[in-house]
């Protein structure tokens, strides 16, 4: 594999045939494997209860918990 | 994303994502969620400063990112004061399935310092630009791309994967070299 260093493509955001983390890196793929394993979409209900709280609240009390 | 109602929609639709960067960092999924939650209530009272049409999720690993720093050095803070206790428990992994493989690959990950484990996640997992993770990090575009290449190589070696070395001489030329120099 011949990839360009890093710092050659700049401005254009990823280059997607070097890209050093691609589907060509054998790290690239476990990384991804990695956080979709992390990724999961149920959304717990502690998180869609607060949203509905802060909504109903301008300031919530676990903002001053500290 | 002008309407409290879009906002929220926005935070929630970001939780799922929030909550693997924050497993990543924390490397434990209690406090990971606690990360979260604060997360979503600082997000929540910075809202105004939020501007509409800019990157949502890359705002909120921003604040996610910072919290977890300042809830860091406040943890050192306590660990230091106390016998060392705490710090047995801090490292304690969170209960997972998955395969040999991929266990094997988490652990290397976490014996990554903060700064490459991030930018490496931030890069190759969370989907975002250099300038994107630069920004998150509060650093130049430079110093993700070193970050990146260190954590890339650092892998490498632990994982014994070879064939990869695209930033410079692989470890086995770097030996080589360095032995016909010495």
């Amino acid at each position: 594999m011949n990839y360009k260093k890093p710092g050659k493509n700049r401005g254009e955001g990823r280059d997607v045939t070097n890209d050093p983390l691609g589907n060509n890196s054998e790290i690239g793929r476990k990384l991804k494997q990695y956080y979709d394993e992390l990724l999961t979409p149920e959304i717990p209900d502690r998180f869609s209860k607060l949203l509905q709280e802060l909504e109903k609240h301008e300031l919530p009390q676990s903002a001053t918990e500290e | 994303m002008t309407q409290p109602q879009n906002f929220r929609d926005g935070l929630l639709a970001a939780v799922p994502t929030l909550r693997a960067f924050a497993v990543s960092l924390s490397k434990n999924a209690d406090r990971a969620d606690d990360l979260v939650q604060e997360t979503l209530v600082k997000a929540w009272d910075k809202q105004a400063s939020f501007q509409p049409g800019t990157n949502l999720k890359a705002w909120l690993f921003t604040i996610l990112r910072n919290e977890f720093y300042s809830q860091m050095r406040k943890r050192r803070r306590e660990v230091e004061d106390s016998d060392g206790a705490i710090t047995a428990r801090l490292s304690v992994h969170p209960a997972q399935d998955g395969s040999s493989d991929l266990n094997d690959f988490r652990k290397a990950l976490e014996l990554l310092p903060e700064d490459q484990r991030e930018a490496i996640i931030l890069i190759g997992a969370s989907g975002f630009s250099y300038e994107e993770a630069a920004e998150i990090c509060g650093c130049a575009v430079g110093t993700i791309k070193s970050r990146v290449s260190r954590a890339r190589t650092r892998l490498q070696e632990i994982l014994g994967i070879s064939g990869e070395g695209d930033f410079g001489p692989d470890p086995v030329t770097a030996q080589i070299t360095s032995t016909i120099v010495a």
